[in-house]
């Protein structure tokens, strides 16, 4: 059934796609990369058929009732009318519909051996955990990567409020609520990169709070992860002392180094992220030192304070440095 | 013996309490169907390990539903003419209300039916 | 009085001079205010309702501006925040749900043929506290204080005090004291509906608004106060720290959308309901016919009303739930689209059946139609879980829910005013310019809302103060924003339609040729309603009764005099109308406001953590409450008084046969569905966590909560025998029965409190024991009113005002205690019992 699941859902995304040229390609459900989400756009497509359909024949109706002759429907007629088009036919056509939707619900079906990724929401970012079938922790944050072709198992966490996860090339939303875990399994079936973003209002900054999601070939995932798994090369660049005198380490991690806080977002290996502040600024040493000066002005509400007593040398260098940690 | 049942119903009287008896079987069935699966997938984890209960419980209230909409429907057509019945007299007044319960059976019975459907597909509490 | 007695106009003359002078408002610039009638206070609540629906809407404007273009920065994420709740909350709970209410106040005694509504000063109260509550509520945002956590305030975002302000407890506590006025009006108008028709009137022959109305009424009954019940738990958490949805101490934030959806989804019926109700009044007027499907309609009420109960998962469709609760609300969902489908289809067989007059309501009514079936197809997409997965919290729905609105609620409205502007003003709108705004609100609606279902799939999140330009919406937003400028303007011609209004000349009586009851009032304008009270044998009188209006006109019904010097109308039988009693009604007092405006301080004062202030607030509203019901249940001069035709009613009836025993029981009813919330609570925390009391706690044990049960099941039965020996005679017998039943009743507050005292509960500790305080607070603070009422009643039976055969005091006290013994037992059985057996 899958498959042909899938067959289907490419069509939708084919005319969907054809409907809306020109639209983004990377945060919409008409960009699916998803098993679940061609699922999902194939239901539509069915949806909004039908429902143009008897959007049509309603006012159909209405206009022949406005103008029909007076008395051209008899008081049986009438009734007849309005338990036949009014009752009978919707309770037929919902039935169908109910039916047809219901196996979409089941979710897939998850492996010990599947990759687990936790991800916690924070007021306003990210807190992402790989967790290979060996048991270890990768720890990073603001940008997801996933193998296509294998099946991954997100399970969501509230940190502090309710934030929700919603990648909709990939697969419908799921609510992070303190106190709770939801799974979420899901698989891709192309590379790219995509973008995902927090739709449970969640606070000030809850229109900054997004991430992005890459989507890579199975083999070269494993080598990313692995990667992923050593801690950052030993730097003597200036801006790694500053980091640490000024107690940046306090709020973020970067393995290997004396920065072991985990209030804020892990910086390990934070250059090969392309945007920073959860998907609003591109990840390059003009933003970070831009959020670095005046984080409430680029995310308000967010809990990084300013440094204003910072020089302006020193601050520099440490974005600098951030964009060594490869 | 159908005819003596008959002569009973006759006698029962349709209220404004009656017309509520078919959407209060809905209503008492969808709530049995969503706490039964709430607290049984809250405390156990395992939703249908006795399907039985949860069929029983549908066919009870399909029962109830049925027998409500029956009820109506020959009090519906005592003495017998057609809707509508707009006549300022005590049979015209229960004549609608019967035939007004009898369209709320109808829609219950589709209440009960569709809340049964999920069952048919989804057996665990994932 | 015979028939012929009316034929003689010299006493038709004095009768109507009577009637004027008993109806007369009350005159002065201060006094008027003080005036009760419908034909006031329905007018003040809808002019009130429109104003805040005009203020909300400005506040839409700016949000559209701000997210016109990407990356805007027109107005702050904070202030945007503010705006989008507010705007929400005030269209909700400031227009919708009392414009609904506001404009039956207006049109349900006339459509019954009574002279008022049965409680005309509850309706005062109500829009005073209306008043006062959306003043509050709607300042708060010229001090920057306004609301910021959206209309659906989940926590822990709005209950941490770290993360949100004073805003969210000015929405908490604003909106319940405007949530306690609309329970009040639902009160006020199932019993107007049951109790107050004109003889004859069937349910048969009942107008379909009324039926509506009922069907609403009921609604709000059992679907605000669950929503009562959330705002208690979310203030004590907010203002003592009672962890109900604090994850880390036990609470769940899950109960919260639980508790406020079981609200919120039946309120969107509690404002699409009313709207319809609307059109199935104004359709068989410009179908010129009986309406078809009349059973039909019923049905759809009556359905729609059960199922919208069943739906309120599915807004939760994403918080992770297992998927066969999902499903359950889903089919649900689907259930609830056929009544909906019934009803549009009645109304489309009535139009076909009937010769069609294309007048500018009707132009409204099919063109809010055809919104509005765009809004039920998209809502059966949103019924389909995994749809509804993606669309969930995009501007999908945001297109979906103003598609709803504004074509089931809205223009609906819209095509009311055109249509009743006459009945209540005497005077016509514009036709002109009624259809020029028809179609610019037409095309700003649809250039609005439909760019809206994209931009919500292409990755629009609601609730964005801003977005990214690489997401490629700009053209869908700057379309939506023009469109709601449209919309706006179309609004603006309809405003200044309604403000030429009073320069223009009087209308002809009933200008549609409608035949239904409340086309009976006069462009003049009379305060007393009907002119007599009539006989009703068909569903639309005016049309099918021969000389109808001039037999109303000419006294020759019911009542056509006040010889007494009192207002009055008819209470009748609830299935077929028949004549029981007289109701005196009352006059203008400030007494309704001077409450309200107590009451309000009490929520107002609570805001600003001013407690002894409004617990001063609370005892004076106690005081007014008291004083109001000492003036009622009065012991007429004499037994009986003639109507007409040789009919004699009685001036006092108790029990079930007057409206104030059926007050108290849907006001309990209201009270017991709240306490039904709050047990909910208990229950949910037993299943969300694995032990209930959690390891290491113990509960209030057996012994108290016994107790506290045993004294209050003896004050119901003290209250009970004190009805029954009242009713035999034996008055000193009865005084001291209900002096015992006080005393017992006093007594079960301390032994209630005992239990979780003396086991050294502390609430803010964990979820378990804040239940276990809300449950026991709630119940003694209910055996502390149940005192209160006994006093009350031993107070009127010493002062002369009740009596053995005048016992509606003692009846209603007794009614109070009935629901007080359920509420005791579940509470003790709950907290006592419940641990030794789970």
């Amino acid at each position: 059934m899958r498959a042909g699941t899938s067959r289907r859902g490419r069509l939708a995304i084919v005319l969907g796609t054809m409907a809306l040229g020109g639209c983004n390609h990377h945060q919409s459900v008409f960009a699916a990369f998803g098993e679940e989400a061609a699922g999902i756009n194939y239901i539509t497509l069915v949806m909004v058929a039908g429902g143009m359909i008897v959007a049509a024949g309603v006012a159909g109706l209405m206009i022949w009732a406005v103008r029909a002759r007076p008395g051209a429907l008899s008081l049986r007629g009438g009734e007849r009318l309005i338990l036949i088009a009014g009752g009978l036919i919707p309770a037929l056509v919902l039935a169908a519909l109910l039916v047809f939707s219901l196996p979409y619900m089941r979710p897939r079906g998850v492996a010990p051996a599947d990759l687990r990724i936790d991800v916690t929401g924070e007021q306003f970012w990210w807190r992402v955990a790989y967790r290979p079938s060996d048991g270890t922790a990768v720890v990073s944050a603001n940008e997801i990567r996933i193998p296509v072709g294998r099946t991954v198992l997100f399970r969501l966490a509230g940190g502090d409020v309710v934030h929700s996860f919603w990648i909709p090339g990939l697969a419908g939303k799921m609510d992070m609520i303190p106190g709770r875990t939801n799974d979420l399994p899901v698989r891709a079936t192309r590379a790219g990169r995509f973008r995902g973003q927090c739709t449970e209002f969640c606070g000030l900054s809850h229109a900054l709070m997004a991430f992005d999601v890459v989507a890579m070939p199975a083999e070269a995932f494993d080598r990313w992860l692995a990667a992923q798994r050593r801690p950052a090369v030993a730097s003597a660049d200036p801006g790694a002392a500053l980091f640490l005198r000024h107690g940046c380490g306090g709020c973020h991690a970067i393995r290997g180094t004396a920065a072991t806080g985990t209030i804020g977002p892990d910086f390990t290996h934070l250059a090969q992220r392309a945007t920073i502040g959860a998907g609003t600024l591109p990840n390059n040493e003009a933003a970070r030192l831009r959020f670095l000066r005046e984080p409430a002005a680029v995310k308000p509400g967010a809990r990084m304070p300013a440094y204003p007593q910072l020089p302006e040398t020193e601050a520099r260098a440490i974005a600098r440095y951030l964009g060594t940690l490869q | 013996m159908i005819g003596r049942l008959h002569q009973r119903f006759r006698a029962l009287r349709v209220t404004l309490w009656t017309l509520i008896v078919p959407p209060t079987g809905w209503a008492a069935h969808f709530l049995f169907s969503y706490l039964w699966a709430a607290v049984r997938c809250a405390k156990t984890g395992r939703y249908v390990d006795a399907p039985a209960i949860f069929w029983g419980g549908t066919a009870a209230a399909l029962l109830v539903i049925l027998a409500s909409g029956w009820i109506a429907w020959v009090q519906a057509r005592t003495p017998g003419d057609h809707p509508p019945h707009e006549a300022g007299t005590d049979s015209d007044r229960l004549r609608f209300l019967a035939y007004a319960t009898l369209l709320l059976a109808g829609l219950s019975v589709i209440g009960v039916v569709f809340t049964a459907l999920p069952v048919l597909f989804l057996r665990d509490c994932r | 009085m015979s028939l012929h007695a009316q034929d003689d106009p010299e006493l038709r003359r004095a009768q109507e001079e009577r009637l004027r002078t008993v109806w007369a408002p009350p005159k002065g610039w201060l006094r008027r205010w003080s005036d009760t009638n419908n034909n006031a206070v329905g007018p003040w609540y809808t002019s009130t309702a429109f104003v805040f629906m005009l203020f909300a809407g400005v506040l839409a404007l700016i949000i559209r501006a701000q997210l016109a273009v990407p990356e805007n920065d027109l107005v702050s994420a904070n202030t945007f925040n503010q705006l989008f709740t507010l705007h929400g909350s005030a269209m909700m709970f400031l227009f919708a749900v009392p414009m609904f209410e506001a404009v039956s106040i207006i049109l349900l005694p006339q459509l019954l043929g009574a002279r008022d509504l049965p409680f005309p000063r509850l309706s005062a109260f109500g829009y005073w506290s209306f008043l006062i509550g959306g003043v509050f509520v709607l300042g708060s945002i010229f001090f920057n204080a306004a609301p910021d956590g959206g209309w659906f305030m989940y926590p822990p975002l709005t209950t941490r005090t770290d993360l949100s302000g004073l805003g969210a407890d000015i929405w908490m506590l604003g909106l319940s004291f405007i949530e306690v006025s609309s329970v009040a009006a639902a009160v006020e108008l199932i019993v107007g509906v049951l109790k107050c028709r004109p003889p004859g009137m069937r349910l048969n022959l009942m107008p379909l608004y009324a039926w509506y109305i009922l069907v609403v009424a009921v609604m709000i009954l059992f679907a605000f106060p669950p929503l009562i019940a959330g705002d208690l738990l979310f203030e004590m958490e907010r203002l003592l720290g009672w962890p109900f949805f604090d994850a880390a101490r036990g609470g769940d934030p899950l109960l919260w959308q639980h508790l406020f959806w079981i609200f919120g989804h039946p309120e969107v019926y509690v404002i699409f309901l009313p709207s319809i109700a609307l059109f199935a009044m104004l359709i068989p007027t410009f179908a010129q016919r009986h309406l078809l499907g009349y059973p039909y309609i019923v049905l759809a009420a009556v359905g729609t009303a059960f199922l919208s109960f069943g739906l309120w998962v599915h807004h939760m469709f994403a918080t992770g739930l297992p998927k066969i609760s999902l499903a359950f609300f889903s089919a649900a969902s689907q259930a609830v689209v056929i009544p909906t489908g019934i009803q549009i289809f009645a109304f489309i067989a009535t139009l076909a059946a009937g010769r069609v007059i294309f007048s500018t309501p009707l132009l409204y009514a099919t063109g809010s139609l055809a919104i509005f079936v765009i809004g039920g197809l998209t809502g059966v997409m949103v019924a389909i879980v995994p749809f509804d997965w993606q669309a969930h919290d995009t501007y999908f729905v945001v297109a979906h829910l103003h598609y709803v609105l504004i074509g089931g609620t809205l223009m609906p409205l819209f095509a009311g005013l055109y249509y009743y502007w006459p009945l209540v003003t005497g005077k016509q709108l514009s036709d002109r310019i009624g259809r020029t705004a028809f179609w610019i609100l037409f095309v700003g609606a649809n250039l609005a809302f439909f760019p809206m279902h994209l931009s919500g799939l292409m990755g629009m999140p609601r609730r964005v103060f801003t977005y990214p330009a690489e997401l490629g919406l700009q053209g869908l937003n700057m379309a939506s924003t023009i469109g709601a400028f449209l919309f706006a303007f179309g609004v603006l011609l309809i405003v200044i339609d309604l403000l030429r209004s009073p320069w223009r000349p009087l209308g002809p009586r009933n200008p549609w040729n409608a035949g239904t009851l409340e086309w009976l009032a006069t462009p003049s304008g009379e305060q007393w309603g009907v002119r007599s009270i009539p006989l009703i044998e068909t569903r639309y009188p005016i049309w099918d009764q021969p000389d109808f209006v001039r037999k109303v006109d000419e006294g020759r019904f019911f009542l056509p005099d006040a010889e007494e010097g009192r207002r009055e109308s008819l209470i009748t039988s609830v299935l077929d109308a028949k004549p029981v009693a007289v109701l005196r009604l009352p006059t203008p007092s400030f007494v309704p406001m001077a409450t309200a405006a107590a009451l309000g301080g009490v929520f107002i004062l609570t805001t600003y953590h001013l407690y002894w202030l409004a617990l001063a607030a609370a005892v004076l509203t106690l005081a007014l409450v008291l004083a109001w019901l000492w003036q009622t249940a009065e012991i007429p001069e004499k037994p009986c008084k003639p109507i007409g035709h040789g009919i004699d009613l009685p001036l006092y009836v108790a029990g079930p046969l007057a409206p104030g025993w059926w007050a108290m029981f849907i006001t309990m009813m209201a009270d017991a569905t709240a306490f039904s919330g709050l047990v909910f609570g208990y229950y949910f925390f037993w299943t969300v966590h694995p032990s209930f009391p959690p390891p290491g706690m113990t509960g209030p044990g057996v012994f108290w909560p016994m107790i506290a049960l045993a004294l209050m099941v003896l004050g119901w039965a003290a209250t009970l025998a004190a009805r029954e020996t009242n009713r035999r005679g034996a008055v000193t017998a009865a005084r001291l029965l209900l002096a015992a039943g006080a005393l017992a009743g006093l007594a079960a507050i301390p032994a209630g409190l005992a239990g979780p005292w003396l086991s050294h509960l502390d609430p803010t500790l964990h979820s378990y024991p804040a239940i276990v305080w809300t449950l026991t607070g709630w119940t003694v603070a209910h055996a502390g009113v149940g005192v209160v009422g006994q006093l009350y009643a031993l107070a009127r039976s010493l002062a002369g005002l009740a009596t053995p055969t005048h016992d509606a005091d003692i009846r209603n006290v007794t009614l109070y205690q009935h629901f007080l013994l359920f509420t005791a037992l579940v509470t003790w059985a709950t907290l006592g019992l419940f641990p030794e057996v789970a």
